[in-house]
C-alpha cells in the first residue's frame, strides 16, 4: 500500500518538525512552570532570533562564526529586557496583565520586523546547498539532519542540567513553591532570568533554524506560539519532560493527518495548522479533571 | 441532614482525606477543628462538590449529591462561607446581597421581583448592623463585616446548611461577639451550622458538638468538653505531651 | 467630506466591536480571542449570502447575526469550563482555526483570493444624499441600536453575575448561579453583535480577504477597553473615538501602505502596553485563594 511506503518519510518529517517545536516549547514550559504565565511572545520571540541573524550575516555580511556569539549575546539581552519590562511588573496581579502584555510585546515584534524586512518571504540558506541523504526511502538534508541531532543533544543537556544540577534544583524548589511566593528574593530573581533567557536562546535557536530549513515571514510567529502551547497542553501544562513529548506527539499527528493517503478523507496540506488547533480544542474537550492544580477548574 | 460515608481525597500523589465519615443532623452546630494542613478546608471544599472526582458518597437532606455540579448543591441549600472571604469586593454590598437573590430567583435579563429584593435587601443589612455601608464598595469593609456580609449572603440565598471556614479569623475580637450573636440567631432559625474554627472558646460556646481532624481523618466525635479534656487532643496539636 | 464619513464608519463598526467585547471582557474578565472570529463570521456570512446567492439585506443581516452567534455557541462549549489560562488558549485556538479555515476553504470562501464585489443593499439608493451618505445613516442606525442594547444588558442582573464570576467564580456558584450559563450568554450575546458589525464592515468595504481579519485587530479592541476603563459604557465609547480618529493623524504623513499598516499596529500595541502598564494596580485584581 502507498501509505505504508510513504511513512518513513512521514516520521523523518515529524522528527525534524517536532525538533524545532519542542525547543519552542520547552522555553515556554519553563517559563510557565516557574512564573505561571504564559509568554505570548513566544512564536514571535523565535522569528526575531532568525532575522538578527539574517541582520548578521546577511546585511552586514558577517561570518557565522562572528554573527553566532552575537546573536547568543543579543538573544540574553533580549530575554533580560523583555522580562524585566514585559512580565516581572505584572507578576503579583492578575495573570490576565501579563497575557496582554506579552500580547502586545507579540505584535510589536511583528510589526517592527515587517516594517525592517519588509513581508516578504526571505531565508537564511542563501546560497546554501545542502546535501541530501537518503536511507530505506527517506529523503533528508543534512540540514535537517543537524536540526534533529542538535536538538536531542539540546534536549538531553537540558534535562540533565535541569534533573541533576543545583541549578535545577533551585528551579524546580521554586516551581514547587510559587504558589506561595509572592515576591522574588535575589537568588529567585536570579534564577528566573536565567531560566528566561535559557528559553529564549533555545526559541532563537529553534527560530534559526526554521530560517534555514524553511523560510521567514514576519508575521509566522503566532502560529509556532499556538503550536508550543497545544504541546504543552498534550504533554500537561508546565511539565518539561510533557512538553517535549507533546510536541513530538503533535508533529507526528500533524504530519501523518496530512501524508497518508486516507481516500476521500484525505486532509489537503494547507490544513496543517489548523489541525494543530483542533488539536488543542479536543484536548481543551475531554481533559481529565483534577489533573493539574493551577488552569484546571475542578469543576 | 448530612451524611458523608467514607470520603476520600488524593490530589497528586498526595492523600488529604482519607475516609472521612460523619452526620450531622438539622438544626445542629458542629464544628470542626484541626491542625493546619490537616483537611478542613478540603473537607468542605468536597462538600460544596469542588472535587466531585473524589471517592465516597454525601447525602444532603437525604439525596445523594455526590456527583452534583457545586451550583446545584448551592441551590438545594448548601452554603459556603470561605475561608478568605468570598465576598465581592468590586462589588457593593447592595450589590453583593442583589447577585444573591438575583442567583435565588435565577433572574438574568429582567427582575420582575427588584422592589422586594430592595426591601430584603434592605432588612438583612439592617439585621447585620451594615445599613450605613450599603452603597460603599465591600472592598472598604472590615475582616469582621465582610463575614457579616457573607454569611447574610448565604441566608439571602436560602442557605439551609451553613459552611463557615473559619468565621473569626482576622476579625477583631469586639466583631467576634457579633458573628457568635448571628450564628446563635441562624441555629435560632432552624438553620444547620458547621463551622471550622481555631479560636477553641469560640466553638466551645456556639457547638453542641465538635470533629476533631488529623491527617485527613476524623479521630475525635464528642461534645465540646469531653474534647477539651481529652488528652489525645494534646498530642494532636502539640505532637505528644 | 467622503474622507470623514469614512473614518465615521469604520469608528461606528470598531465601536460596536469594542462595546460587545466589553460586555464580555471588561465585564466578564474573560478574553474571548475569538471575538474577532465571530467579526470575521459575520463578514463572510453576509459577502457569501450577498454575492453568490443574492440574497436581500433583511436576510443575509440577521443570518450574519445567527452564524456569529453559533458559532460562538461552539466555542462556549469548550471554552466556558476553562479556567483563565485555558480559556484564553482555547479561544485563541478557535481563532486560529476560523483563520484557517478562511484561507483553505477555498470552496466556501474562496481562500487569499477574497470574495469581491459585495452590493450595498439596495434600499440605499435614494435621490436625496449621495450613497456613501446612505449607508452612514445605516451604520448610525444599527450602531445607535447596537449600543441601547448593551447598555441595557450592561444594567441586568445578568451583568452584576458576570461581574461577580469575573472576580471570585467559586463565591458565585456557591450562591447558586450557573456559571458556565452566565459565561456563554456573554460570549454568544457579544458574538452576536460582532457579527453584526461585520456584516457592516463587508457591504462597506465592497471586498473582503482573510487578512483583514486577523489577531492583530484584536490589538486595537483590547486598547479601546482598557483605555477607556473594563466595564465601563461610556468611557469605552470615548477611547473608541479616540484610538480610531489618532491614527488618522499619520495619514498625513506620507507613506506607503506598505509601511502604514506595520506602523498602525506598531502604535495600537505599544498604546495597549503602555495602558496595561499604568493602569496594572487597578485592572483585574489578582486572583485570591478562598
Amino acid at each position: 500500500m502507498e501509505n505504508l511506503a510513504i511513512l518513513p518519510q512521514l516520521l523523518m518529517n515529524a522528527l525534524i518538525s517536532g525538533s524545532i517545536l519542542a525547543l519552542a516549547a520547552v522555553g515556554l514550559a519553563l517559563m510557565y512552570g516557574l512564573l505561571g504565565i504564559l509568554n505570548f511572545a513566544h512564536g514571535q520571540l523565535m522569528i526575531l532570533g532568525a532575522y538578527l541573524l539574517l541582520f548578521l550575516s546577511q546585511t552586514l555580511s558577517l561570518p557565522l562564526l562572528v554573527a553566532a556569539p552575537l546573536l547568543v549575546f543579543a538573544g540574553i539581552f533580549l530575554a533580560v529586557t523583555i522580562l524585566h519590562l514585559t512580565i516581572l511588573p505584572f507578576r503579583n496581579r492578575s495573570p490576565l496583565l501579563c497575557l496582554l502584555s506579552t500580547l502586545a510585546l507579540s505584535i510589536v515584534i511583528e510589526s517592527t520586523l515587517a516594517l525592517l524586512f519588509g513581508v516578504n518571504v526571505q531565508t537564511l540558506a542563501v546560497g546554501l546547498t545542502p546535501a541530501i541523504y537518503q536511507f530505506a526511502g527517506v529523503f533528508v538534508t543534512s540540514l535537517q539532519l543537524l536540526i534533529v541531532c542538535s536538538t536531542l543533544l539540546i534536549l538531553a543537556l537540558v534535562a540533565v542540567i535541569m534533573g541533576y544540577s543545583p541549578f535545577g534544583r533551585a528551579v524546580r524548589a521554586l516551581a514547587a513553591h510559587r504558589e506561595g511566593a509572592v515576591t522574588l528574593g535575589n537568588n529567585e530573581r536570579q534564577t528566573v532570568t536565567i531560566v528566561f533567557a535559557l528559553g529564549t536562546l533555545l526559541a532563537i535557536y529553534g527560530g534559526v533554524l526554521v530560517g534555514y530549513d524553511q523560510s521567514l515571514q514576519p508575521y509566522m510567529g503566532t502560529s509556532f506560539t499556538i503550536k508550543a502551547f497545544a504541546a504543552m497542553i498534550l504533554g500537561g501544562l508546565g511539565s518539561v519532560g510533557g512538553a517535549i513529548f507533546g510536541s513530538y506527539l503533535l508533529a507526528l499527528v500533524e504530519n501523518l493527518a496530512i501524508g497518508l493517503d486516507l481516500g476521500p478523507w484525505s486532509i489537503p496540506a494547507g490544513f496543517k495548522d489548523a489541525f494543530a488547533f483542533c488539536v488543542i480544542l479536543l484536548a481543551l474537550l475531554f481533559r481529565p479533571e483534577g489533573l493539574f492544580q493551577r488552569g484546571q477548574r475542578k469543576f | 441532614m448530612l451524611r458523608v460515608e467514607e470520603l476520600a481525597l488524593k490530589l497528586g500523589e498526595v492523600a488529604i482525606l482519607k475516609g472521612v465519615s460523619f452526620q450531622v443532623a438539622q438544626g445542629a452546630t458542629v464544628g470542626i477543628i484541626g491542625p493546619n494542613g490537616c483537611g478542613k478546608t478540603t473537607l468542605f471544599n468536597c462538600l460544596n462538590g469542588f472535587h466531585r472526582s473524589a471517592p465516597g458518597t454525601i447525602f444532603f437532606r437525604g439525596a445523594d449529591i455526590s456527583a452534583s455540579s457545586p451550583y446545584l448543591r448551592a441551590r438545594s441549600g448548601l452554603g459556603r462561607v470561605f475561608q478568605n472571604s468570598g465576598v465581592f469586593r468590586s462589588l457593593t454590598l447592595y450589590e453583593n446581597l442583589l447577585v444573591a437573590l438575583e442567583a435565588r430567583d435565577r433572574v438574568l435579563f429582567w427582575n420582575r421581583q427588584k422592589v422586594q429584593h430592595n426591601r430584603l435587601i434592605a432588612q438583612y443589612l439592617s439585621d447585620f448592623g451594615l445599613s450605613d455601608k450599603a452603597h460603599d464598595k465591600a472592598s472598604s469593609l472590615s475582616g469582621g463585616q465582610l463575614r457579616l456580609l457573607e454569611i447574610a449572603r448565604s441566608v439571602a440565598v436560602g442557605a439551609e446548611l451553613l459552611l463557615l471556614d473559619e468565621p473569626t479569623a482576622g476579625v477583631s475580637p469586639k466583631m467576634k461577639g457579633d458573628v457568635e450573636r448571628v450564628l446563635r440567631k441562624l441555629v435560632e432559625l432552624g438553620k444547620t451550622v458547621v463551622v471550622i474554627e481555631h479560636d477553641i472558646n469560640f466553638i466551645q460556646n456556639i457547638c453542641q458538638r465538635i470533629l476533631v481532624m488529623d491527617q485527613g481523618r476524623i479521630v475525635l466525635d464528642d461534645s465540646p468538653v469531653a474534647i477539651r479534656s481529652n488528652p489525645a487532643l494534646q498530642d494532636i496539636y502539640f505532637g505528644g505531651s | 467630506m467622503s474622507y470623514l464619513v469614512a473614518v465615521f464608519v469604520l469608528t461606528l463598526i470598531t465601536l460596536i466591536v469594542a462595546q460587545s467585547f466589553n460586555f464580555v471582557f471588561g465585564l466578564g474578565a474573560l478574553l474571548n480571542l475569538a471575538h474577532l472570529s465571530a467579526y470575521a463570521i459575520g463578514a463572510y456570512t453576509t459577502a457569501i449570502l450577498a454575492t453568490e446567492h443574492a440574497y436581500p439585506f433583511w436576510l443575509y443581516f440577521p443570518l450574519s447575526i445567527f452564524v456569529s452567534a453559533f458559532f460562538s455557541l461552539l466555542v462556549s462549549a469548550i471554552a466556558t469550563r476553562l479556567s483563565q489560562d485555558y480559556f484564553l488558549i482555547g479561544t485563541l485556538a478557535f481563532s486560529a482555526l476560523v483563520t484557517a479555515l478562511l484561507i483553505n476553504w477555498k470552496s466556501l470562501t474562496r481562500g487569499v483570493l477574497g470574495i469581491p464585489g459585495i452590493p450595498r443593499p439596495p434600499f440605499l439608493t435614494s435621490p436625496f444624499v449621495s450613497p456613501e451618505l446612505a449607508f452612514l445613516i445605516l451604520v448610525i442606525v444599527v450602531t445607535l441600536l447596537s449600543l441601547a442594547i448593551l447598555l441595557y444588558l450592561f444594567q441586568t442582573p445578568l451583568a452584576r453575575a458576570l461581574r461577580a464570576q469575573g472576580e471570585l467564580e467559586a463565591a458565585l456558584v456557591s450562591l447558586g448561579r450557573d456559571t458556565h450559563l452566565i459565561r456563554t450568554l456573554a460570549l454568544v450575546i457579544s458574538s452576536a453583535f460582532a457579527g453584526a458589525a461585520g456584516s457592516l464592515i463587508a457591504l462597506y468595504l465592497s471586498y473582503i480577504d482573510p487578512s483583514s481579519f486577523g489577531l492583530h485587530e484584536m490589538v486595537l479592541v483590547l486598547s479601546i477597553v482598557i483605555l477607556g476603563r473594563p466595564g465601563h459604557f461610556w468611557g469605552v465609547i470615548a477611547a473608541t473615538f479616540f484610538l480610531c480618529l489618532l491614527p488618522e493623524a499619520l495619514r498625513f504623513l506620507d507613506l506607503p501602505s506598505s509601511v502604514l499598516g506595520p506602523l498602525r499596529q506598531l502604535l495600537y500595541a505599544v498604546i495597549l502596553f503602555g495602558v496595561v502598564f499604568q493602569r496594572r494596580a487597578v485592572l483585574f485584581p489578582a486572583v485570591r485563594r478562598i
